[in-house]
This record gives C-alpha cells, structure tokens and sequence, in this order.
C-alpha cells in the first residue's frame, strides 16, 4: 500500500491536487474521491469497481483520510474531499498504536473539547487512568506541552495535524461497533525475523544436502493406516470418558456427590476399575499415574531392575528443577547410577554413556536427555509388556473397584436427584 | 531545593520530548526538508544533555539514603515520568530513523507525501531550544549523514535506559498519579484556539480574536470622533 500512495505523488503521473477551501484559510494537498478512483483505473487497469474497493482499503486503513465526514472511513467515488495521511501515523504492526500515546491524544482533546468527550472515549479516558495511574501525570504534562508546541505552526498547518491525529486514532481505536481493520488472527510467528541468517557458504549447503538424504531415507506410513491407528487408540478411551459415556457413580457437577472424585483419587487404595484398564494403554499413561508408577516399581523391583525407574525419575526431576539445584542433581544422578561400580547402576549403551559422560562437565538441564530416552524405551520395550502380562496387574484388574452407580429415588419429589448423569452427547445422535 | 531542580530539568525535557515529537510528525511530509532534519538533530541532541542531567540527579537522590520517605515516594513518582519520558523519546528516535531512511530528501525520484502541510518547523524547534530564532548551518546532504549519528544516538540511549534499569530498583506500580481524571481542564492555559476545521463546522476562534480587536479598535475610533465632535458642539454654540 505505500508504494502505492508514493507512486500516487509524482507530480507528472500522480493525482492532481486540488486546495481546500475553509472560511479563511486554504489548505492544499486535497482529492477527491472520484480522482482517486479515476487514478487508480489508469495506473493499474482495473475495472471501476475493483479500484472503488482498493481505493476503500486504503482508506479504511488509514493512508488516506477523508476531510468531510471524518468518522465514517469510506471512499465515495464523487467529490468528497479526502487527504494523504502523514507516514508517522501510516499502519504498521512493527509501531502499534500505544495506549501511553492513546492516553495522551485523549488528555489533548479533553483540553481542546473542555471535558466534552464522546462516551466511548470517555470510557476508554477512565479504563487508561486506572491502567496507567503511574504515568498519568506524565501524560498530562505531555498532553499540554505538546499542544503548546503545536500553537507554534501555522493555522493551516495545526488544522491538518489535527485531522490527522483524529484519523489515525479512528483507525486504531475505533469506535465500538465500528469495522477494526486492526484485528488479526491469533498471532503467527514471522517466520523472517526469527530465523537467524547463516551464511551460504559450501558446510551450510553440505548440510541441507544431508539433511534431505536423510528426510528421504526415513520409512514412511502411508496417512490412511496412520490415520486408522490414532482413530484406534482415540476410540479405546470412549469408555473412560466421562462426557461421552456417562461417569459412575455419578457426575458431580450435576448430583453434587463427589463420590467420584473421591474414589478417582490420586493414591487410593482400591483403584478403579477404568483406572486399571487405562494402564494398558500406553506406556506414558502408566508412568503418567502415581498408583501406576508405584506398581511399577514394585513389579520392577521383583524383576530386579527397579534402578531403571529410579534413574527415570531422578532425570524428570532433574529437567524440571531449580536452576540452582542442576550441579548438585547431575552430581547426585551420576554417582548414584553412573559412576563405574555405583550402587544402582543402569545399563546404557557405550555410545551414550560416553555422551552423557561428556556432558556432566558441563552440566545443564538437558545433559541427561539421551540416557534417560534410552532407559524409557528400555522400560517400554520391555518391562512394559512383562509388567501387563504379570500376575501383578492381573490381581490389580481383578481387585479393582466398580462403583456403583448411585440408586434412583422412587419418589420424584425428593430434593436430591441423585442418578447417573445422562449423557448429553449420546442424546443428539438419538434426537436427529 | 533538589525537588525544585529536578521538576524544572524534568519539565525541560518534558517540553523538548513533545517538541521532538511534533517534528517528527512532519518528515516525508511536504514541509519536510533540510532544514526540518537540522532542527530534528539540534532538538535530540538537546534532548540527551537533558536526559543524562535528569539521571544523574534523580540516581544522586534516590541512592541518597538520607531522604525521608514522602521525599523518596515523590522523587521515585518522578522517576517514573522520566523513564517514560525517555521510552516515548527513544521510540521517536527509531521511527525518524526508518522514516529518514524511507524518505530521503535529495533523490529526485522519491517524493515526499502530500500531507497538506506548507510552513516549517522553526517554531516549534525554537521552543525546543529555547531560543528566539532558529540558525542553520548544516550542509546540504544532512538528512544521509544524519542518519548514521541517528543510528549510534538510538543505542546510546538503549544502554543508557538499560542502565537506568539496572541501577535504580523502583517498581513502576507503587507509584501514585497526583492528578485525577480531569485533571488538565483545571489548568488556565487556553488552548480552545486551535480546533479541528471541517468544511461545514467552522470554528475558528482565533480569527474571531483578530475581527473581535479590529471591532474594538474601530468602535473606540468612532467613539473618539463622536466625543471630539460633540465637544467641538459644545464649544461653537
């Protein structure tokens, strides 16, 4: 858009201008709407109608201003006088409309107008004194200096600061109800400000070329046995999903019986029927589970390697730790499970206990990332599968609780409703 | 006083800031040229002389152990204007370089925006300065040398406020406007002569202060000739 309005300055090829008239003061640099159109079908040869609407998207976004009716930010393709906005107030996202500048465009015009705001502005003149109380006095002393050094121009000239001023805030804090050309979508990364630039010499291409022999070696799936899988593992948890089938014994949200959660407890004793099956799931789902950690350990611990969730542990505390308590961790982990003839030692490749030895130098949050994924991948190649066809879990299945679902009251005037919740999402497909 | 010393260095900068502001409004404007650039460089580099004036003497303060405590909330409320203060200056400044830079002024295919504005700056640069008149004495090609200056002045002030930061712990949210809402109607400075023109709403006041002296002036001509004539009445009969 702004090397549209530029290209519409040249003093041969651009819009001719015209002088608007005041009572006293004449004021050049005016268009109107019909010279802006007429320019814009002869530069770019487009229809009228696509050029009315190109012409009304630089208005709306504040690069041309109209003088007549100020508040409403249309093009009309007649005489109506419109203006070219100043590129200090032109639309950028790298210099957002602030609510300090905000504050003090309303302090000015409180001054000007005597206190006669307009509601919404006057709204907003509250919402930013509660908000930024601690500059306020700040604004202010702004406020009247920068209209003191405004009286210092011409009349014609503070006339047209001033419409400039009112039209770039009519763009970025418009009235409510009004169209917000600012608006955006949820905020997408830029991807060409954070990406660092490397230099383009002979390791950098080496590299992509590598990278792309690598991207293609990898085995592929194809989508619709992918898609399949996850439809699968998704649907196994229809049963354990308290909005889709229902929650014994009953929702608490609706009977205000929190039996639910009390059963559903982190540690308690008999676990629930579901809770146990869940376990069978997924490998994470069962680390993810305080109960389902402590069987493990107990199983592990029959099977004589329970230094490997121990280690697993130690790391996960180690990663999301203090900061000041990463050297004393790396310290504690390595001599436990580590050091040559330490106590609990884990079995890691060579490879990765020469990295992670390297690492402990230096150590950081992240030094032990490669042994601790090698240890999970051990658990859940292994243990995993051992742990779920052991006579452990099978007890665990067999002792779990079924809470009853709470019973329905024969008179239906009793205060207290207490039913299993219907499910609402099985109604629907009932209903069509 | 010390409170007293620090407010008028404040309100200085204050003035400068806003003035700063004003003219960078105008570049790649039609009242953009040499001249404007000059005066944008005068009024920064006053402007840091003042900031770095305004620092010393709030840190010499705050860091005095000896204030009492109404002293230290006054003199941190003013340290909070002064940081922000300097944030809207430093903004000023990286927007008039990458508008210097947009807008150069002796390229003769580049034209500047036809913003409707036609007189300079000078006022507004001489308030800056505080000076009567504004003299220029740049070469001819100041908006490109200017920018490198521009670009060294902008980091200066980035570590100077980074520094400020680091040495003064005062949190922003402690401190307590002094005005209410309002607040600037009660001043007695009468701003009501500029207002925004439209076509059809005309209001302009001062043009009415100018028909209102010439009205006087004339009727107190005629009042003057009229008793002159009744006296010269009064003498022959």
């Amino acid at each position: 858009m702004e090397r549209m309005i530029v290209s519409m300055q040249d003093p041969d090829m651009g819009i001719k201008m015209r002088n608007q008239r005041l009572l006293i003061t004449v004021i050049p640099h005016a268009m109107t709407g019909n010279d802006i159109v007429e320019w814009l079908i002869q530069k770019y040869a487009i229809s009228e109608e696509e050029s009315l609407h190109l012409g009304d998207l630089l208005v709306k976004h504040g690069y041309i201003y109209p003088l007549r009716d100020p508040r409403s930010l249309v093009l009309r393709a007649d005489d109506s006088p419109y203006r070219f906005q100043t590129p200090y107030f032109w639309t950028s996202s790298k210099w957002p409309a602030t609510e300090l500048d905000y504050a003090i465009y309303l302090a000015k015009k409180n001054i000007r107008k005597q206190g006669d705001l307009i509601d919404h502005e006057k709204d907003n003149y509250n919402q930013l004194h509660k908000r930024i109380n601690h500059t306020w006095d700040f604004v202010v002393m702004q406020a009247r200096e920068q209209l003191r050094a405004a009286k210092r121009r011409r009349k014609g000239d503070r006339i047209v600061i001033d419409c400039q001023e009112q039209a770039y805030w009519l763009v970025n804090r418009p009235p409510p109800g009004a169209l917000n050309v600012m608006e955006h979508g949820p905020e997408r990364r830029n991807c060409h400000t954070s990406r660092v630039q490397l230099p383009k010499n002979v390791d950098y291409y080496k590299r992509e070329m590598e990278s792309c022999r690598k991207a293609m070696g990898r085995t592929r799936v194809k989508s619709s046995i992918c898609l399949e899988g996850y439809i699968k593992f998704n649907e196994q948890y229809v049963p354990h999903d308290p909005i889709m089938s229902g929650c014994l014994p009953s929702n608490p949200w609706i009977t205000d019986d929190t039996t639910y959660w009390a059963m559903n407890a982190p540690t308690v004793t008999p676990p629930t029927k579901l809770r146990v099956e869940r376990w069978a799931f997924s490998f994470s789902e069962l680390l993810g589970d305080v109960l389902g950690r402590q069987q493990l350990l107990e199983f592990l611990k029959k099977e004589f390697s329970a230094e490997n969730l121990s280690f697993w542990e130690a790391c996960e505390e180690l990663r999301y730790g203090e900061q000041t308590r990463i050297a004393h961790f790396v310290d504690s982990i390595y001599q436990q499970f580590l050091a040559p003839g330490a106590t609990r030692w884990v079995n890691i490749d060579s490879k990765t206990m020469e990295r992670t030895l390297e690492g402990i130098k230096t150590p950081h949050r992240y030094v032990m990332d490669d042994a601790q994924m090698h240890i999970y991948m051990l658990m859940k190649k292994d243990s995993y599968p051992r742990f779920l066809k052991s006579d452990l879990y099978r007890n665990l299945l067999a002792e779990a609780v079924v809470p009853p679902e709470t019973k329905k009251r024969v008179f239906p005037f009793m205060r207290k409703q207490r039913h299993s919740s219907p499910s609402p999402a099985l109604l629907l497909p009932a209903g069509e | 006083m010390v409170k007293e010393e620090c407010k008028a260095l404040l309100d200085a900068l204050s003035r400068v800031t806003a003035c700063y502001r004003h003219m960078v409004l105008t570049i790649g404007g039609t009242s953009d040229s040499q001249n404007l650039r000059e005066e944008l460089k005068k009024t920064r580099q006053k402007a840091q002389e003042l900031a770095v004036a305004n620092r010393n003497k709030l840190t010499a303060v705050l860091k005095d152990k000896a204030v009492s405590k109404e002293d230290k909330a006054e003199f941190e409320r003013l340290w909070v204007i002064f940081s922000t203060c300097m944030e809207i200056l430093e903004i000023d400044m990286r927007r008039a370089l990458e508008l210097g830079q947009e807008f150069p002024l002796n390229v003769p295919r580049k034209h500047l925006i036809q913003t409707g504005m036609s007189g300079g700056t000078s006022g507004v640069a001489a308030r800056a300065m505080s000076v009567q008149n504004m003299k220029y004495e740049a070469e001819h090609n100041i908006d490109v040398v200017d920018l490198k200056d521009l670009e060294n002045e902008i980091n200066q002030v980035g570590e100077m406020m980074y520094e400020m930061e680091m040495k003064v712990n005062v949190p922003q949210w402690t401190v307590e406007a002094k005005q209410d809402p309002g607040a600037e109607l009660k001043s007695t400075i009468s701003v009501g002569a500029s207002s925004i023109g439209m076509i059809s709403v005309e209001e302009n006041k001062s043009f009415c202060d100018i028909s209102k002296v010439l009205a006087g002036i004339i009727f107190s001509a005629v009042l003057i000739v009229a008793i002159v004539l009744a006296v010269c009445v009064v003498k022959l009969s």
